[in-house]
């Protein structure tokens, strides 16, 4: 007879006993109520086919437990609900506010491979389904970023102007300088202005020096666009370039960018892209 | 105390209905007026965006497309805030929908452009690999039906008091001043679009069901 100690099973025994004496005890009583029992007291005066009922008071627990509810419903209409209600919004606003917070405590000083990490993430989520999930613009459908950030890419915009940013200079207009010169200006720009400080052409870089007036009429002597009149290209190559384009969006050659301003993105996440889409530049 | 209600079945139904509909006025219509106003800055769709929105409709987009962002983190990080319910003030009917098998597209018109809905309803496979949502070139070859989309708006702006032609929002006016609206409007998205067949269309003044519905994303925001 192992079964007999196990708890639970004895107290399941024990449990039924119980509700098979109590049943044939109350099943008895009522039974002989039946039986012997006379009614009185006073008839209401509606009756059913027959049968009526009589004018008897309420039995005092029935009658202080729906007081109780009363009073109950009044504390829920006038504190409980109005104090203590669930509200699926004010769960959200916890759940933004907890895990910001988690957020901004654990990536306050991101380092390159975190960076990376979460900027493929982002990447995948929001940039992929227009600029393709390796970067490369889908076949000319966006821009080709893993072409994007380098020296032959400065030479093509040269070639090819720029357009799209709104800046109070307007357009760049194409073919400002001939090849060889574009060649040139782009090596010195690379070299001396961009945050990549190098460049593939460094015979060119003196050459470059010269012709370098083309383009600081609107970039401005040290290439960072004159206090925003036209484009910020000394960070050219890095990921601050990046996140100005994500919070500007773009309407370009190509088609248009929309903004990344919303809020769906933190400041360490955009970051995080430009680290990642500088990465893509083979 | 109560035993003549008793007595009359009749108006024992009727303190019940009473009861219970004074329960319903109080808890529900406060809230359901407050909410079902527009929000501030809504405005009704124009013409071209319910031409879109009629062609959304006929294309079955919500029964794999839903238009509702619910309050989860998850949900905002991908596809921005969540959606109030005086948002769909103009919407007849609502498109929530009540299936994800594409992603939602309450706000669409944040992070897509005319251009990549260009590409994207020519051939989804061709922006994002994997895709299974069918190919709508249909939308290419189909002209927009204006008349009908001009007819919703002037019928919810004369029962519903939509607000058209008030300061600052849409206007509507007579069928000839509403289509000059719509060719302005479409006009701008042509120009963005690369497919040759709709410009050239559009050139005879006919707007195809792609404009209309590139018109349509582009307002959900």
């Amino acid at each position: 007879m192992n079964w007999l100690n196990d708890n639970v099973v004895l107290l399941t025994l024990i449990a039924a006993a119980a509700i098979i004496i109590l049943t044939v005890g109350v099943v008895g009583k009522y039974m002989k109520q039946m039986q012997n029992d006379k009614s009185g007291g006073e008839l209401a005066k509606e009756n059913w086919d027959g049968i009526g009922e009589y004018k008897n008071p309420l039995p005092i627990g029935w009658a202080l437990s729906f007081l109780g509810t009363i009073v109950w419903g009044l504390w829920y209409v006038l504190a409980g609900y109005p104090l203590n209600s669930y509200s699926q919004i004010g769960e959200y606003n916890e759940e933004v506010k907890e895990h910001s917070t988690r957020f901004e405590s654990k990536f306050s000083n991101p380092d390159k491979a975190t960076l990376m990490g979460m900027g493929e993430g982002v990447f995948l989520v929001q940039c992929a389904p227009c600029h393709g999930v390796i970067g490369d613009g889908i076949n000319g459908k966006a821009a080709n970023l893993t072409k994007w950030g380098t020296e032959e890419a400065v030479v093509a915009t040269i070639l090819n102007g720029a357009k799209g940013s709104n800046y109070p200079m307007g357009e760049m207009p194409a073919g400002l300088l001939d090849a060889a010169s574009a060649k040139a200006v782009a090596a010195f720009m690379m070299q001396e202005i961009s945050s990549v400080k190098k460049t593939k052409n460094a015979a060119l870089v003196e050459e470059g020096r010269a012709l370098w007036a083309t383009c600081s009429a609107c970039h401005g002597e040290d290439g960072k666009g004159m206090d925003g009149s036209a484009a910020n290209i000394s960070n050219y190559g890095d990921a601050k370039f990046v996140v100005n384009v994500l919070g500007m969006g773009k309407k370009g050659a190509i088609g248009s960018m929309p903004k990344f301003n919303d809020g769906r993105l933190t400041n360490v996440q955009k970051l995080a892209v430009g680290t990642y889409v500088n990465s893509l530049a083979k | 105390m109560f035993h003549w209600l008793e007595r009359n079945p009749f108006f024992f139904a009727v303190g019940v209905f009473l009861v219970i509909a004074y329960a319903g006025v109080v808890t529900i219509l406060p809230d359901f007026m407050e909410s079902a106003r527009p929000v501030v800055g809504k405005k009704p769709y124009t013409v071209l965006e319910l031409a879109g929105r009629q062609t959304y409709i006929k294309d079955s987009c919500n029964a794999c497309h839903s238009q509702l962002i619910r309050p989860f983190k998850s949900e905002t990080d991908r596809y921005g805030m969540y959606s109030l319910s005086g948002e769909y003030a103009y919407d007849r009917p609502f498109l929530w929908g009540s299936k994800r098998t594409g992603p939602d597209l309450m706000r669409v018109g944040n992070y897509r452009t005319s251009d990549w809905h260009e590409y994207h309803m020519m051939a989804p496979t061709s922006v994002v690999p994997g895709s299974i949502m069918p190919a709508y070139k249909h939308m290419f070859s189909n002209t927009a039906d204006i008349e009908t989309a001009y007819a919703e708006a002037y019928t919810v702006k004369t029962v519903f008091n939509v607000p058209y032609d008030k300061p600052d929002m849409p206007k509507l006016g007579t069928l000839d001043e509403s289509k000059k609206e719509v060719m302005a409007q479409a006009a701008l998205i042509v120009a963005d679009m690369k497919s040759q067949e709709v410009k050239d269309a559009f050139k005879k003044g006919e707007i195809k069901e792609i404009v209309a519905i590139i018109a349509y994303l582009n307002s959900l925001k």
